[in-house]
C-alpha cells in the first residue's frame, strides 16, 4: 500500500488515571494536556482536554482509543481519533487515526485513512502518521 | 509505511435497504449473503448471518463503510472483522458506481482500515495487529485487497 507521511505528533500526557480492572480489561486513561504536531500541509499544537483510553487485553496487548483536539498554526481545530495496538512483546505500536475538521483549508484530512507509528520517549509518546493513498 | 499481503476478500452483495436521510447523512444497509478470502496464512468463505456493510453518505458527498463480516476459515476457526472505510472520487465515477458499472479502482479512493477477532489459536497473530485495504467495487460486491501493518 502507497503512503506519504500526513504529519507527526508529540503529546505531552498528565498523570494515568487508573480505572483498574473492567469487564474489558485494565483501564487506563492517559490524559493529554498538550503537545504539537507538525507536517507539509499542517501543524500546530494539541490542545489540552484530551486522552488516550488505554485498555489492557486478556492477551498482554494494550487496545488503545485516544480523542484529542488538534489547533493548528493558522486557528483552525481538527477533532482527532485513533484506535490501535500496542503489542510490547512483538514491539508493535499501530495505530489507525481519523480527522475531522469544519475548516476549508483543512477539509482534506475528512477524506482520508491514515496509519500511525508509536513510539514511548522519555518526553512522551510520538506518532509517526501517515496518509493511505 | 511497509505492509504485506494479508487476503484478498471476495463479498457478495444483495438489495441495498435503504433508511434513507438520517441526521448524519444518507444511510443505506448492504446484506453481505456470502463470499471468501485468500491469502498466503488464511482462506475461507465469509458468512452470511452477520455480515453487512453500514453505509452513510456525507454531506460532503464522502460515502462512509462500516463493515462487519464473519469469516470462516478452511480448518473452521471463526474470525470477526470490522473495518472503517471511506470511498469518494468525481461525480461521474461516483454515479457510474452508483448505477453498478465496473470502474478502474484508480480512478476513486476506497480504502478501509480492517480489524480482525479471534478465539482460535492459529490466527490470533489477527488480534494482535491493524490492517489497510484497497477496495474495488464490483457489480456484484467489493473486492478487498488487504495488507497487514507491519
Amino acid at each position: 500500500m502507497d503512503s506519504r507521511p500526513l504529519l507527526m505528533l508529540r503529546l505531552t500526557t498528565a498523570a494515568i488515571e487508573e480505572i483498574g480492572a473492567t469487564p474489558h480489561g485494565r483501564l487506563l486513561i492517559f490524559p493529554v494536556i498538550g503537545g504539537s504536531f507538525e507536517g507539509d500541509r499542517l501543524r500546530g499544537t494539541v490542545l489540552p482536554g484530551g486522552g488516550d483510553w488505554v485498555t489492557t487485553r486478556s492477551d498482554g496487548t494494550l487496545e488503545l482509543d485516544l480523542r484529542i483536539t488538534l489547533e493548528t498554526d493558522d486557528g483552525a481545530l481538527i477533532y482527532m481519533t485513533f484506535t490501535g495496538v500496542r503489542d510490547d512483546t512483538n514491539h508493535y505500536f499501530r495505530t489507525l487515526p481519523r480527522f475531522e475538521t469544519a475548516s476549508p483549508k483543512y477539509a482534506f484530512v475528512n477524506r482520508l485513512l491514515a496509519v500511525g507509528i508509536g513510539e514511548i520517549r522519555p518526553d512522551g509518546p510520538v506518532h509517526i502518521i501517515e496518509e493511505i493513498l | 509505511m511497509n505492509t504485506r499481503l494479508l487476503m484478498t476478500l471476495d463479498v457478495d452483495v444483495a438489495t441495498p435497504q435503504e433508511i434513507g436521510a438520517v441526521p448524519y447523512g444518507t444511510r443505506r444497509v448492504a446484506p453481505i449473503t456470502g463470499g471468501n478470502f485468500v491469502g498466503p496464512r488464511l482462506r475461507g468463505i465469509v458468512l452470511p448471518g452477520g455480515s453487512a456493510d453500514w453505509l452513510l453518505l456525507r454531506a460532503d458527498g464522502v460515502l462512509e463503510l462500516d463493515l462487519r463480516v464473519t469469516l470462516r476459515t478452511d480448518d473452521g476457526a471463526l474470525i470477526s472483522m470490522k473495518s472503517f472505510g471511506l470511498r469518494h472520487g468525481p461525480p461521474e465515477v461516483m454515479a457510474a458506481l452508483a448505477r453498478g458499472e465496473t470502474v478502474d479502482p484508480a480512478r476513486y479512493y476506497f480504502r478501509t482500515t480492517p480489524r480482525f477477532e479471534t478465539a482460535h489459536p492459529t490466527y490470533a497473530f489477527l488480534n494482535r495487529l491493524v490492517a489497510v485495504a484497497s477496495g474495488d467495487r464490483r457489480t456484484k460486491g467489493p473486492i478487498y485487497t488487504i495488507h497487514e501493518v507491519l
